[in-house]
């Protein structure tokens, strides 16, 4: 069984995307052979109104009886903007989300924002995961209107210390970590504090070079199949996967990363 | 009609996954109360797809990795090449460093020769020189041919179009291989619109300086380095849609799930080569994942750059 815990539908302002509907995704996911995938809207990064991209998404699905089985939709909530709470509320009781998405450097927050952690909170007391990611795309590459800098962050990207901060002030909550890109480096307690919180890492990063080593750093339990679709190709956060040796990783352990641990991140 | 098969045809179907399962709809949110569905129809029978089986069946020449430079000696380089069904690869290690005096591209040029010696059946090498050291870089082109390696790779001490390559060109031409740059795409590089600044070398080639050389020798071939190395990919590949004599790697960190195809429809299907600069995973994920042929994944893989070897004889059997 395959479980897709990284992707999208929706659009890129900057670039076409191709299989961008959840029509076309369910075409990729048929083809290759992958059972559910964790998908959220991309316009939620750039309506200033994420709510709205939430609406467009939850009726995406109910387009087509086949999707609900197939999809798990997650919100994108902007904490600082009007109204998030009862928005929050809405995609979880109403339209049966099932997590929330974060985009700090887009919404143009801090990590260790009020109104952000509120929010982690407010989601970790569903019982639901957060998720943030390292980056949306390569920012060699970006247009000249995408988002420049991060707050308070001499490089235009995160690494996983970026990150951390929020993992640290709630660290009950669950989290799903997206695109792992950049340095990998932690002192033994952020080490710690990755290894003993609920936290999964896709595996569609250009980061994890070698999927062996990165098992051996963060632990079996801690990664799960992801692709970045449609703005990744399909099928490399798979390689890493499928292509470890099984004096690597056992098929008990790749089971794993195909769906076992996405299954009990999600709760199925 | 639901579109999934049933149990008994789900049980009966050797193409189809073992991994079936049933999903509630009060898991997945978005439950129809009025929907008819059965247990049965809501079973996942999705296709299986063996990804191992599609990585092995091409065989590969990689025309764009490094020893020595990202990830150790060649014993990574083996490692990888064998886990992901690489046949060749042509590996370099340009002057990325310093002032790239002739002692360093021999030294350079000496370690990739090594690597050779080490994996004889594997790994060619691509031999580095420094334009502004014009005499001695023809020496060493002159060496490194002698010894069996095939093809320049050059990096950003002078751009491509620069006069100083030009007695270079002059000799890759005579030796019918292939001039193999580094090179970048960024919309502000060189001081054209700079909007941003990411520490790119001035002297790095853009698509323009490609354009330019390509157009003053249309005989030489052009080996334009890693469409996924980070840089805007579909400006490059726009800027040589009418330069036949540019070829691109699709090599890179970058995998973005339209690029070969895009990349395929702008130039063509003889004019990419396979190529990791030691990204590994997502330089076979991208073209797998691509809506390319079969015949047109195997040339971009394989025959695309071993045409080129072929001009000069050392292609691969």
């Amino acid at each position: 069984m395959l479980i897709d815990i990284n992707a999208y539908v929706g659009n890129w302002p900057f670039q076409q995307l191709k299989y961008n509907t959840c029509e076309a995704l369910y075409s990729r996911m048929n083809k290759f052979g992958v059972d559910l995938s964790v998908i959220s809207n991309l316009n939620g990064i750039f309506y200033k109104n994420t709510q709205s991209s939430n609406e467009e998404l939850f009726e995406e699905i109910r387009s087509n009886r086949k999707f609900k089985d197939r999809f798990i939709p997650y919100a994108v909530i902007n904490p600082i903007y009007a109204g998030w709470q009862d928005d929050l509320e809405i995609c979880i009781k109403n339209f049966g989300f099932k997590g929330v998405r974060l985009y700090p450097s887009y919404h143009d927050y801090e990590i260790l924002d009020p109104a952000c952690i509120e929010l982690v909170k407010r989601v970790r007391d569903y019982g639901l995961p957060v998720v943030f990611n390292f980056r949306m795309e390569d920012p060699r590459q970006r247009s000249w209107i995408d988002t420049a800098y991060v707050k308070n962050n001499g490089i235009r990207e995160w690494n996983l210390k970026n990150i951390l901060p929020i993992v640290k002030a709630v660290p009950d909550a669950k989290y799903i970590i997206l695109n792992f890109a950049n340095a990998t480096k932690l002192d033994a307690e952020e080490l710690n504090l990755v290894k003993r919180t609920n936290l999964l890492f896709d595996t569609s990063g250009r980061a994890i070079t070698n999927m062996a080593d990165f098992i051996k750093q963060f632990g079996e339990d801690k990664f799960a199949f992801g692709t970045h679709s449609p703005i990744l190709d399909y099928l490399t956060g798979l390689l890493r996967i499928e292509s470890l040796y099984s004096s690597e990783a056992d098929e008990k352990t790749k089971d794993l990363l195909r769906s076992g641990n996405a299954k009990t991140m999600l709760g199925l | 009609m639901s579109n999934f098969i049933n149990r008994r045809k789900f049980v009966s179907s050797a193409s189809l996954s073992a991994a079936g399962f049933l999903i509630s709809d009060c898991v997945l949110g978005m439950h129809d109360p009025n929907s008819e569905l059965n247990a049965a129809d809501t079973k996942s029978v999705t296709l299986k797809y063996n990804l191992m089986n599609d990585v092995m069946k091409y065989r590969k020449i990689d025309s764009h990795v490094h020893a020595h430079l990202f990830d150790g000696g060649p014993e990574g380089n083996i490692a990888f090449a064998d886990r992901l069904g690489i046949d060749k690869m042509f590996i370099s290690l340009p002057a990325y460093r310093g002032e790239g005096t002739p002692q360093d591209f021999r030294s350079y040029n000496d370690l990739m020769l090594d690597c050779m010696k080490q994996y004889p059946d594997r790994l060619i090498g691509q031999f580095t020189a420094n334009a502004i050291f014009q005499k001695e870089s023809l020496e060493e082109i002159k060496r490194c041919v002698d010894l069996g390696m095939v093809g320049l790779k050059v990096y950003t001490q002078l751009k491509i179009n620069d006069p100083l390559f030009y007695p270079i060109i002059e000799k890759m031409i005579d030796l019918k291989m292939i001039i193999h740059m580094h090179a970048y795409a960024q919309l502000g590089l060189g001081g054209y619109r700079m909007k941003y600044d990411i520490g790119i070398r001035p002297n790095t080639s853009i698509p323009e300086d490609f354009v330019d050389i390509a157009k003053r020798y249309p005989e030489a071939m052009f080996q334009y380095a890693h469409i996924g190395g980070g840089g805007d990919w579909e400006y490059a590949c726009k800027s040589f849609v009418n330069y036949p004599n540019i070829y691109v790697d699709t090599s890179g960190s970058n995998n973005p799930e339209n690029m070969i195809d895009s990349a395929m429809k702008l130039l063509g299907e003889d004019r990419l080569f396979f190529g990791s600069d030691n990204c590994y995973y997502q330089s076979v994920g991208k073209i797998l994942a691509s809506n390319l042929t079969e015949n047109q994944k195997k040339k971009v893989f394989f025959d695309n750059y071993n045409e080129i070897l072929k001009k000069s004889g050392r292609n691969v059997d």
